[in-house]
């Protein structure tokens, strides 16, 4: 397995109420396949993608990803496990705004001691030709790529993806679904998606559903659709 | 690290923040290595020179002459050095000048030829630079002195004539009416109307100077004794090098604070600003320490800009400053290297230093939140309400005066930063105006008020002849105040004189501040002068002991008055106490000052004449006026550097809300009213703060060097000046503000639109 959790529970703090933003939650994510999280807004998925990507602490329960044991790990070991075997990608794609189409991926290449090919990535992300650009001089869809592939170059285990075609139209979002479909079968990276996108869960090998903090559904899909073919909701 | 390409863009992106920091930073740097360059090369050349060239430790001038067999005999009873000088004043021009020709000496206070040689042959003359320089004079010309024809064989300089003073009373040197020179001893006989003959004494230590000096008035009549630590000439130097060293570091250190404060603002505003990306990194796996250095960059950048160009254009500016001080002390660069290294070590990492240390903690803790944190945006605190603005009577106001209180209490930090940038410009300002008008003060006091005679002789000899009308008879000696109401007084470097004079005089009208006169308390005790009252922290009604110098005798008087004179150490007394106290005939006195110009008799020791005196202190003091003019433009500047960079900082950080209130039809105007002029009352209460602050630092400034320098600045402000400060201040801010506006106006109204999808 790539990732798995066991009876996860985090409670934020919000004024004077606490908030159960994940109870109890257990699941298996197998290795070198896509899964999505579905849920509506307020729903836990994306305290469920921040606990697995280390950038939150459960309270508790045991996460293991790749036989890190995320419970027991200081931030420094956090840090570390997110430098080498994770690749993050986000709804607004958080680009440097200072740096070039080839600047931001490199922001990611130069954490990587076994990166991908620069020129590469970029051609499979479609992006090589704008590779000096700026990202205000691209649409919401190139940016994505472009946050693609600066996950992707630093040839993660684990793509976690929030939200990435939430600030997209249905033709861009597909292409992107695409493409995040193509990373996972070319190099057998593990590929989460979060999403309140329930059509999306048709091109993923697994689905988790979740409502107000609790996994209350998850099933494999015998024949996960093409992207392009997903019902756009 | 590839992000190293971003810190580059940023700068370019916000050059005028960048820039403005660096300016900052450049004149802090520059203001420090070019002064303390400047004085430490002065303190080398001054140390080399004295060293060199035999400083005298004292001289004296007696009545009578004395045989080269009795100079023999003091220097092997005493242990000490002694040599004959002759010296004479020639008129020079016939315009006023006067040159002050010096014979050669071996021993003590040996000329330095910085250019051909020294006189050898009859007619043959050498001058000092400066005085050679302001009459147009080269090495090989020939003058005319006295109708004679001499030749400048070389440009010279002498030990105990560092500060070219005329009398040792002079304040300010001017190489257009006074000049020094040397000649062979012949030719200055044949020149000069009259020569005086000192001798000269060196290596010895206090006890011996003491012991000499009393074997001397024992069998001599001493007309003048003075020792090194007293004479002017000598001193005025050293006291320039001491009182510099806290102008030096005080400037330079609030012009620094000033702009590190200001990196630390832009740095903490550049995180809050890119929390998000912060925080994304923080997701893809950069470490804290990647990060810190990637920050760190902005200030090593900032650091390293301003502090070479700070440090190149201080050792450049170094130059002249040296020059300018070499010119105004007559000191020769003996050797090559004589400046201090360590200034420009000093001047490049200290300034690092400090910036890396401070940066280093301002950007630790927002670096250390947790990366959901930094990618969450940062708006709940925002909403509340701080103390300042939950006041009951903040809340009734208008919208606009609501609104803009709220912005003022949420940045007070920027506040803060206003309010010191403008009392530093204001104080600057202040201290300017305050020298313009206190140079004015000095004169009118002390040359036209009390001063009212036009002439004072000093006599060889002790006078008993009746004094004429427009004569009133004065005697005056060296003498010391060594206890103050019963304890040991403070030893004052410099020398004190005490004046003998008539009550009833007309020539000198004593007076306070208020203008009323003392002569009337002279019978019950003594008057001071405004230096020596300030220097030794006395006061109307203390108590003093006074020693002479001639015969060690003490007596105690009361102090009835201070009155402003403000150049010297000077106590009044009546004329006949001073001639018992020193032991002198009763109706005897050693000078006297007149209206009409006195004779030039074999009597006289050298005459005083009031208008040179006034002459020479405005045509130096026009120097001072002019470095007010440049200090306003210091001041001015920075002013426009702070102000600009707060009200800058303040329109990028409310660009959402500037660019909201574009949508909802408010006029660029009322924004800049609503968000830019907000800190109006800060500005003014800044430079109200400075007014008191300036003139009482200045006091104290004054206080502090009155015991090196010997003159006391009547700290003198007129509504006028203080008008002219505001106004200064209020165009400096008006100024920022116009630039600040044209940044408001950029602001674009997609902006709020952005920030609203984030």
């Amino acid at each position: 397995m790539s990732i798995v959790l066991w009876n996860v529970n985090r409670i934020y703090q919000s004024g004077e109420v606490n908030v159960h933003a994940l109870k109890n939650a257990s699941i298996e994510i197998p290795d070198k396949q896509i899964v999505a999280i579905l849920g509506p807004s307020g729903s836990g998925k994306s305290t469920l993608l921040n606990v697995i990507g280390g950038i939150d602490r459960h309270d508790e329960g045991e996460i293991t990803v790749h036989d890190h044991d995320l419970t027991k790990m200081k931030d420094k070991e956090l840090t570390e496990y997110r430098r080498n075997t994770l690749g993050f990608i986000f709804q607004q794609y958080n680009l440097m705004p200072t740096l070039t189409v080839e600047e931001n991926v490199e922001v990611g290449k130069e954490l990587s001691q076994n990166p991908l090919n620069m020129k590469d990535t970029l051609e499979k992300v479609g992006m090589w030709d704008k590779k000096d650009k700026f990202p205000y001089q691209l649409s919401g869809g190139e940016q994505q790529r472009v946050a693609i592939a600066r996950a992707l170059i630093k040839n993660p285990r684990v793509l976690l993806c929030d939200e990435p075609t939430g600030a997209l139209d249905e033709e861009t979002g597909k292409k992107i679904l695409s493409l995040l479909k193509y990373v996972n079968e070319t190099y057998g990276t593990t590929v989460c998606i979060i999403t309140h996108n329930n059509g999306i869960g048709e091109m993923a090998h697994k689905v988790v559903r979740m409502k107000s903090g609790e996994i209350i559904e998850h099933y494999y899909n015998e024949e996960p659709v093409d992207p392009e073919k997903v019902k756009w909701v | 690290m590839i992000l190293r390409k971003s810190i580059l863009r940023q700068f370019k992106e916000k050059k005028f923040q960048y820039f403005g920091v660096i300016i900052l930073l450049l004149l802090s740097i520059m203001l420090y290595v070019s002064m303390s360059m400047g004085i430490s090369t002065l303190d080398n050349r001054n140390d080399q020179f004295k060293e060199e060239y035999m400083q005298e430790d004292f001289h004296m001038i007696l009545a009578n002459e004395v045989s080269s067999d009795q100079l023999e005999e003091w220097e092997k009873n005493y242990n000490l050095s002694l040599e004959e000088r002759l010296y004479g004043d020639i008129p020079y021009n016939g315009n006023g000048t006067t040159l002050r020709l010096f014979s050669n000496t071996n021993k003590i206070n040996i000329p330095y030829a910085s250019e051909g040689k020294l006189p050898e042959e009859a007619d043959e003359i050498a001058l000092s630079p400066v005085f050679a320089k302001a009459h147009h004079i080269t090495v090989g010309d020939e003058i005319d002195v006295k109708g004679r024809t001499l030749k400048v064989t070389g440009l010279v300089y002498l030990p105990d004539y560092i500060y070219v003073l005329e009398r040792e009373s002079d304040l300010l040197s001017d190489p257009n009416t006074f000049g020094i020179g040397m000649t062979t001893e012949h030719t200055l006989q044949s020149i000069a109307d009259k020569t005086v003959t000192q001798i000269l004494g060196n290596e010895a230590s206090e006890e011996e100077r003491n012991a000499f000096k009393s074997a001397v008035t024992e069998n001599y009549s001493l007309l003048k004794w003075m020792n090194q630590e007293e004479n002017p000439r000598i001193q005025f130097v050293e006291s320039e090098i001491e009182s510099s060293e806290t102008m030096i570091t005080t400037l330079p250190l609030f012009i620094l604070a000033l702009s590190v404060f200001m990196v630390l603002m832009i740095m903490k505003r550049r995180l809050e600003m890119q929390r998000k990306e912060i925080g994304t990194m923080k997701a893809l796996g950069y470490r804290n320490s990647e990060l810190t250095k990637h920050y760190m960059m902005y200030a090593t950048i900032i650091g390293l800009v301003g502090s070479i160009l700070g440090v190149t254009a201080g050792a450049a500016l170094s130059i002249p400053i040296t020059d300018l001080y070499s010119n105004y002390f007559n000191l020769p660069s003996i050797s090559y290297f004589d400046w201090d290294p360590r200034v420009l070590v000093i001047g490049f990492f200290v300034p690092n230093i400090i910036l890396l240390i401070m940066t280093y903690f301002v950007i630790k803790k927002p670096l250390q939140q947790s990366p959901l944190d930094l990618l969450r945006p940062k708006d709940t605190s925002k909403g509340k309400k701080s103390l300042l603005e939950r006041l009951p009577i903040i809340n009734k106001g208008s919208f606009i005066s609501r609104f803009r209180i709220r912005l003022l209490a949420r940045s007070k930090a920027r506040a803060v930063y206003i309010l010191l940038g403008v009392m530093f410009s204001s104080i600057l300002l202040i201290f300017g105006a305050t020298m313009y008008k206190g140079m004015d003060g000095i004169v009118d006091s002390t040359y036209k008020d009390i001063m009212t005679y036009n002439y004072a002789a000093h006599f060889k000899t002790l006078q008993q002849e009746e004094t004429t009308k427009g004569e009133s008879p004065f005697t005056v000696a060296e003498a010391d105040i060594i206890e103050i109401n019963g304890e040991k007084a403070k030893e004052i470097e410099q020398q004190s004189m005490i004046y003998g004079i008539e009550p009833d005089t007309e020539h000198i009208q004593l007076q306070t501040e208020d203008g009323k006169l003392l002569h009337s308390t002279l019978k019950n005790g003594v008057v001071l002068s405004e230096p020596f009252a300030s220097a030794l922290g006395l006061s109307k009604g203390d108590t003093i002991t006074l020693e002479n110098a001639y015969n060690n005798k003490t007596i105690e008087k009361e102090v009835t008055g201070i009155a402003k004179v403000y150049i010297g150490f000077s106590i009044y007394s009546e004329r006949s106490e001073v001639n018992e106290f020193l032991g002198y005939p009763k109706g005897v006195y050693t000078a006297k000052w007149t209206e009409d110009k006195p004779d030039n008799s074999e009597d006289v020791l050298f005459i005083e004449n009031k208008q040179d005196i006034i002459e020479n202190f405005e045509s130096t003091s026009s120097l001072t006026r002019y470095s007010v003019f440049g200090i306003a433009g210091f001041a001015f500047l920075i002013g426009v550097i702070v102000l600009t960079l707060i009200t800058n900082l303040i329109v990028e950080e409310n660009s959402p809300s500037i660019s909201l209130f574009k949508v909802m039809g408010y006029k660029d105007q009322e924004i800049s009213r609503l968000m830019i002029n907000v800190y109006t009352p800060i500005v003014l209460l800044g430079f109200l703060l400075s007014v008191p602050i300036g003139i009482l630092s200045i006091e104290q400034l004054m206080n502090s060097i009155v015991e090196q320098t010997g003159f006391a600045m009547p700290v003198q402000l007129s509504w006028l000046m203080i008008l002219i400060s505001l106004m200064i201040i209020l165009f400096t801010y008006y100024v920022s503000l116009f630039l600040s506006r044209r940044k408001l106006k950029n602001v674009s109204l997609q902006e709020a639109l952005n920030k609203q999808q984030d």
